[in-house]
């Protein structure tokens, strides 16, 4: 049924995706992955859109397979209920809430993956760990913080960006050149690894009591553990092969 | 040009692919090899967007990928190759792409499909086209990422789905 | 109050767990973090510090995409601390090796984890048959419950590998800490760097970037002299 005005969502609406968007993957399963949870989170939407009723294939449509990283959902979410919106006054946009849903999951994930689980998390983790090495537990509390500043911003701006922009929110994202920003991320945390290293073996040769110069050794077996792991040697084989060797050459000599 | 790793997976473009296969086959280039995707301007604009600039992108019908993948022009390039459903691995293989190795990562589940494992759902027409697939001297194998065990089809058949 | 201290650690563990995928995401499931939360628990958040650090880096490189499960890291932290900062006092064990020796027991027990998690999935398969069946027929609060009873089966989950992971360890902790602690007590601090070591190789093989290794050698070498020189 056609309506004369575009509802508008108000912002205590939005407000409560953006709580409700941290449940997401509450129920995650196999089936339809995400599914119940993007429902979910866009209820309250939906229902500054259509009321109390939500119309038979409008629900249908949004409870079915969902899967994206679950900080890009709410920008999957505020385009959605701008689409659904626009559908009340007739607007017939290139592609409608369903079909833009299904396109944009499998990118985003990739997206968030890249930026977030392997840009942003080992850099927080690095930084964590260093400061950890001193002993101090400010370490999870500075990691906490360097990883979810840009998380919570990201999952709120997403929700704000969507509904504004619509369809064209995804020239915003490829202007944002996630992928690049990612890699950029991931040189940093290399190099953090590779300082990480040096302290370790600094150190392992002070308690050693063997000159530092001994920890220049480390470099070819961290290279060729890197190197098995790369091959898809798992960790646990890795840690049992570096205890067992250490533990009988602690027997030993 | 050399082929690095042929997959099947209905997300096509996803973060298993670029986090974990990218790196672990060492690939420059995506094709993705899709009559449907390649008609969606909306969908391929998202596409480019999820991947780096640093790795080529190629998004075209089966004949267009498979005509620029047998001429010279991805010589030097590392290409990783997707297809979202089993029937354009065959087609593919029809219009000469020549890959030794197919790769089963995601076939989600719809009606009348039959789950093998976690990420893989066949139906009968499924199986009898990985069998022409196969018969052309293609192994078949599931791996959904590197760090998984990879194993032969016949042995997720034989097991039977449910 | 040790009960008192447990149930706190129990909790802990859910919390941790449920973060992992299940509810928010702020990442108090990484070692680094759940290690120090379950020490504070149990009055020693530095033992628990010292297990995160070594368990951090593990699978750091191992996403949560899609239907693909990494080992449960976060509970091989709770768990192991349970272990270094509770029961494993009882068998005379103290300091780091105690911390080498619960880190090395929880590690591989770990793989529990994988089993409970997919278990609570295949639960939730039927929840998301009946929220999509109550959606559908008009039941909208009913589909809502339904949802969040997902939290339900992931929580157990992550109890249950803890539980697990802090009886069998208990179990051989008690067995093997005699064998073991004379070379785990000479291997020491050598084992510490070295297992961080491990975990730092590990995510540079699996962050593949194009100019990796050659940032890395750079750091590496740079930082040493830096450090040697000093």
């Amino acid at each position: 049924m056609k309506i004369m005005h575009r509802p508008k969502l108000n912002w205590l609406t939005f407000l409560r995706m953006y709580l409700r968007s941290f449940l997401l993957q509450s129920s995650w399963n196999f089936e339809k992955l995400q599914n119940l949870g993007f429902y979910f989170m866009i209820l309250p939407g939906l229902r500054d859109i259509y009321g109390e009723e939500v119309p038979e294939d409008v629900r249908e449509r949004h409870i079915d397979y969902f899967n994206t990283h679950p900080y890009f959902a709410t920008l999957v979410a505020g385009t959605t209920l701008r689409l659904e919106a626009g559908s009340r006054v007739g607007e017939e946009p290139s592609v409608d809430a369903e079909t833009y849903k299904s396109m944009v999951m499998a990118p985003f994930a990739a997206m968030g993956d890249a930026l977030f689980w392997g840009g942003v998390r080992p850099l927080a983790a690095l930084i964590g760990l260093l400061i950890a090495s001193q002993g101090s537990l400010w370490a999870p509390v500075v990691f906490l913080l360097i990883f979810n500043l840009p998380h919570l911003f990201f999952r709120g701006s997403g929700l704000m960006l969507g509904y504004v922009q619509e369809l064209h929110a995804i020239e915003t994202v490829q202007k944002c050149r996630f992928p690049d920003l990612a890699i950029r991320l991931k040189e940093s945390t290399t190099i953090l690894i590779g300082v990480l290293c040096a302290y370790l073996s600094f150190k392992g040769c002070e308690h050693q009591e063997l000159p530092a110069v001994w920890g220049f050794v480390i470099l070819p077996i961290v290279l060729l553990f890197a190197w098995l792991a790369h091959k898809g040697v798992s960790s646990l084989f890795l840690v049992v092969l570096t205890t067992s060797s250490l533990l009988l050459l602690a027997l030993l000599f | 040009m050399s082929i690095v790793l042929a997959r099947i997976d209905s997300r096509l473009v996803h973060g298993q692919v670029l986090e974990a296969w990218v790196p672990y086959v060492n690939a420059d280039c995506i094709v993705v090899a899709n009559n449907k995707v390649a008609g969606e301007s909306f969908q391929r604009m998202v596409m480019q967007a999820a991947v780096p600039s640093s790795i080529k992108l190629i998004i075209g019908t089966l004949e267009e990928t498979a005509s620029i993948l047998i001429s010279t022009d991805l010589l030097r390039k590392r290409v990783l190759l997707l297809f979202a459903n089993s029937d354009d691995a065959l087609k593919a293989r029809q219009l000469g792409v020549e890959y030794p190795k197919l790769n089963l990562g995601n076939m989600h589940s719809s009606a009348g499909k039959d789950r093998y494992t976690c990420t893989i759902a066949l139906d009968h027409q499924d199986i009898e086209v990985l069998q022409q697939v196969e018969d052309q001297g293609v192994t078949i194998v599931s791996q959904c990422v590197p760090a998984d065990r990879e194993q032969n089809w016949h042995k997720l058949i034989r097991v039977g789905g449910r | 109050m040790v009960a008192v201290d447990y149930l706190l650690a129990g909790m802990i563990s859910v919390l941790t767990g449920l973060d992992r995928v299940a509810l928010v995401q702020i990442m108090i499931s990484r070692p680094l973090v759940a290690g120090p939360l379950t020490g504070w628990a149990l009055g020693n958040p530095l033992v628990g510090l010292e297990i995160g650090m070594l368990l951090e880096l593990l699978w750091l490189g191992r996403l949560p995409v899609g239907a693909a499960i990494p080992p449960d890291d976060t509970q091989v932290a709770v768990g192991a601390t349970v272990l270094a900062a509770g029961t494993g006092h009882f068998v005379g064990l103290d300091g780091m090796p105690l911390v080498l020796l619960s880190v090395l027991i929880a590690i591989p027990l770990g793989k529990f984890g994988q089993v409970f998690d997919k278990l609570a999935r295949q639960v939730n398969d039927r929840l998301a048959v009946s929220g999509y069946n109550a959606l559908m027929s008009g039941h909208t609060a009913k589909m809502e419950r339904c949802h969040l009873l997902g939290l339900v089966s992931f929580g157990l989950a992550s109890l249950a590998t803890a539980l697990v992971i802090v009886l069998v360890g208990t179990f051989v902790l008690f067995t093997f800490a005699p064998v073991l602690i004379g070379a785990i007590q000479e291997a020491g601090l050598s084992l510490q760097y070295s297992l961080i070591l491990v975990g730092a190789a590990v995510l540079l093989g699996t962050t593949n970037v194009n100019r990796g290794i050659s940032l890395f050698c750079t750091a590496f070498i740079g930082t040493l002299l830096v450090l040697w020189l000093r």
